[in-house]
């Protein structure tokens, strides 16, 4: 008994969310690629394009460089294998199937390594331009990280202060959200703190402004220059997903709400309720995020883009996580 | 003291990449990501189009020459035209003249419009691209009603032009205006005052004054460096001075000082769009009536040109990358020339604007390669994949396909256009 709740409920539950994330993650962006199209006036491809791409690059030979070490295999089967344990972490409507005191730490752990494995794998590949890509994504990831990092400890310190039973785990946006701490000072903080989120959300996913390591005019698509058949397949799957579970946790922390308390459902049916709004939410936030985004701004330099995120964006999280700190410290 | 190592690596850029239209290399040195030095390889579209010319007359190479870039097809016939009646001496008819710059500026414009669409694209702002390339359409339906063709427009003939603008076309013409009128505000709006593109082609790629008349920079680049020179306007050629052209400075548009950035010289180009604009206006207007040729047929031109040329000519016309050069030599007696050299404008810039590139970033690169505009060559075949079997279309099913989009615009067109005989075996 205690065996099947402790282990095979949150595998079963792991795989299901996996299988349920990397199809709706694939849909959305064919979704973002047809809206994209529209807003340029153009016809677009199919709704289920990325599906297919995914199905026929599986298919497809696989060309190793010469100058290719064995990392170059290992990362994108390692960069997939983080992300699927990062669902596990991710809060999609519920509370995550591994919550515990303090995994926020996890998270933003496994959420940097899907980038670290995949800059491995293109510094492995001995191609100048996968070097260059590598170089622009470090630069970029340090300079992303921290105004995130610092907003998302002040959140959870600030909701732990409201009462919740794990302090610092993904759970928590379920019991306390941020617009509950209700003073005038924490609403106005957390609107910063939302435009911070976004901006970090785009840096992540690697759209607009900071379609920098991937830029395919500059450096040919940069750290997947030399990936192809089924390697280029799990990259791309893997970013599809880490879009998907980057939009999860902005939209865990800013619009939690679940529509299952209004139907009166209770247990699995309940979560897949939730799950399935939850979704409509993340697709909702891409929309404006990656797809609008996209279309309204081209691609920065490297200096542009990381004095962007330090001068504008960390000085934007830091009065933000202070505005929401500030009756408590004072 | 401690001894500083620079960590300089040699990176390859082309013959094949994604950011550049034609086949050309750059060895860029690279210090992280600055670029320390470029070396310019060329000779990868090597045609061999002297070679080919001096086998044929001077009729024939008037089709060559129409067919060495895609974009610039007009330019290249009409300079080399120019060439040949100077040497020949023969006398073009005004009204021909009024319709070259018609023709001419039409061709400015969709050049114009290509280059803006291909410089959003290299900073990664595709909806500015397919929009402009969107509002490029017009023009080049245009050009197809009013000529027969989208590409190779065969207009000029030596001695005039081969068709005439009636009152048709005329109004088709207006009717295109109408829609620039109100589509440029549009395009101006988006390429001067949009944050993105200012952070990007402000002070990127930087080709001094010094460096521009060192390097003897033409066209858009060399005005955006600030070198006032436009060959229609400094070598009062033909028409133009009664359209009252004049060169479009980057200070005319940006209000500003040319600094001599990618900036300017899309700046210039917005600009040359408008004045293009106003050159078919007053052409279209102040256009007299008479005879669109010397000769009227081209087997009295053949007889005439084997007589006339002797000596050598020149041709020069701003094409819409700068000033465009063709020599041609020739002699009494033959119908071959015994030289034919044109010089384009992309050789100068492609050398001062791989110097302006030194000290930028390797993102600033592709900007700055497509900012002079580089040349396009076009294919000769399409390979069409439908229903899971592929199709090779060639010369002659392109032509069947282009025959029926003529007649499809333009229902009572008359003649045959079948092609005569097959001079040109490939």
């Amino acid at each position: 008994m205690d065996a099947v709740t402790g282990l095979v409920y949150p595998v079963a539950g792991l795989l299901g969310l996996y299988a349920f994330v990397s199809l709706a993650s694939l849909v959305w962006e064919g979704i973002d690629r047809k809206l994209v199209a529209r807003m340029q006036r153009r016809i677009g491809p199919p709704i289920l394009q990325p599906l297919y791409d995914f199905l026929k690059l599986s298919s497809k030979e696989t060309i190793i460089p010469s100058t290719a070490n064995y990392m170059f295999r290992a990362a994108p089967v390692l960069a997939l294998a983080t992300a699927i344990a990062l669902l596990a972490y991710t809060p999609v409507g519920f509370t995550p199937i591994l919550a515990s005191k303090g995994d926020v730490i996890v998270f933003i752990y496994l959420l940097t390594l899907i980038s670290f494995f995949k800059m491995l794998g293109a510094i492995s590949s001995g191609n100048p331009y996968a070097k260059i890509g590598a170089a622009r994504e470090a630069t970029v990831m340090v300079s992303r990280e921290p105004a995130m990092m610092l907003a998302i400890f002040t959140i959870m310190w600030r909701i732990g202060k409201l009462g919740v039973p794990k302090p610092f785990s993904m759970g928590v946006f379920y019991v306390h959200n941020i617009w509950e701490i209700g003073t005038p000072m924490s609403f106005v903080g957390a609107v910063i703190l939302l435009y911070v989120f976004c901006v970090w959300l785009a840096s992540e996913i690697e759209v607009g402004f900071f379609n920098i390591p991937d830029a395919e005019e500059e450096i040919a698509e940069g750290l997947l220059v030399e990936y192809s058949g089924r390697y280029l397949a799990l990259l791309k799957l893997t970013n599809a997903m880490k879009a998907f579970i980057s939009a999860s946790l902005v939209v865990a922390i800013f619009f939690p709400w679940g529509i299952s308390g209004y139907f009166n459902l209770t247990g699995l049916s309940a979560n897949v309720a939730d799950l399935l709004f939850h979704t409509l939410k993340v697709f909702a936030l891409l929309f404006v995020v990656q797809s609008v985004f996209r279309a309204v701004t081209g691609r920065l330099k490297i200096t542009q883009a990381v004095d962007f995120l330090w001068k504008n964006v960390f000085l934007a999280s830091l009065v933000g996580s202070l505005l929401i700190a500030m009756e408590v410290i004072m | 003291m401690t001894e500083k190592v620079e960590y300089w690596v040699k990176i390859p850029f082309g013959p094949i990449h994604p950011g550049l239209e034609e086949p050309e290399k750059f060895i860029l040195t690279l210090d992280g990501e600055r670029i320390v030095d470029v070396d310019v390889k060329l000779g990868y579209n090597l045609r061999g189009i002297q070679w080919i010319a001096l086998r044929r007359n001077y009729i024939q190479i008037m089709y060559l020459a129409e067919r060495m870039c895609g974009i610039c097809s007009f330019s290249h016939n009409h300079t080399y035209t120019r060439a040949v009646e100077e040497a020949g001496g023969i006398e073009v008819p005004e009204r021909a003249e009024y319709i070259r710059v018609i023709i001419g500026e039409l061709e400015r414009i969709h050049s114009h419009l290509l280059n803006l669409g291909v410089l959003a694209h290299d900073i990664g702002y595709d909806t500015l691209l397919h929009l402009t390339w969107l509002a490029r359409e017009k023009v080049m339906d245009t050009l197809e009603a009013v000529s027969g063709n989208r590409v190779n427009y065969s207009m000029v003939t030596i001695g005039g032009v081969r068709r005439d603008i009636d009152e048709k076309k005329r109004k088709i013409i207006l009717d295109m205006i109408k829609y620039y009128h109100e589509v440029f505000p549009q395009i101006e709006e988006a390429f001067l005052h949009d944050p993105t593109i200012e952070a990007r082609f402000r002070d990127t790629a930087v080709i001094s004054k010094r460096v521009a008349l060192e390097q003897g920079a033409v066209g858009p680049t060399g005005r955006g460096s600030g070198i006032r020179d436009d060959a229609r306007w400094s070598e009062r050629l033909g028409v133009y001075p009664d359209l009252g052209i004049k060169p479009v400075m980057p200070q005319d548009v940006t209000g500003e000082r040319p600094r001599g950035d990618v900036f300017d010289r899309m700046a210039v180009r917005i600009g040359e769009l408008w004045e293009s604009l106003e050159l078919i206006e007053h052409a279209l207007d102040g256009m007299p009536d008479g005879k669109i040729k010397a000769f009227p047929k081209d087997n009295v031109l053949y007889a005439k040109l084997r007589l006339m040329v002797d000596g050598e000519g020149i041709g020069r016309y701003e094409a819409p990358r700068g000033e465009l050069v063709h020599y041609v030599r020739g002699k009494k007696g033959s119908d071959k020339p015994l030289r034919w050299k044109p010089r384009e404008p992309t050789f100068p810039n492609l050398f001062s604007v791989a110097k302006g590139v030194i000290g930028d970033q390797v993102a600033d690169f592709v900007v700055a390669v497509a900012s002079i505009d580089p040349c396009l060559s076009c294919t000769d075949r399409v390979a069409v994949i439908q229903d899971g079997k592929k199709k090779i279309l060639t010369e002659k099913d392109l032509l069947k396909e282009s025959i029926r989009k003529t007649r499809e615009i333009n229902p009572d067109i008359k003649g045959d256009p079948t092609p005569v005989g097959s001079s040109c075996s490939r």
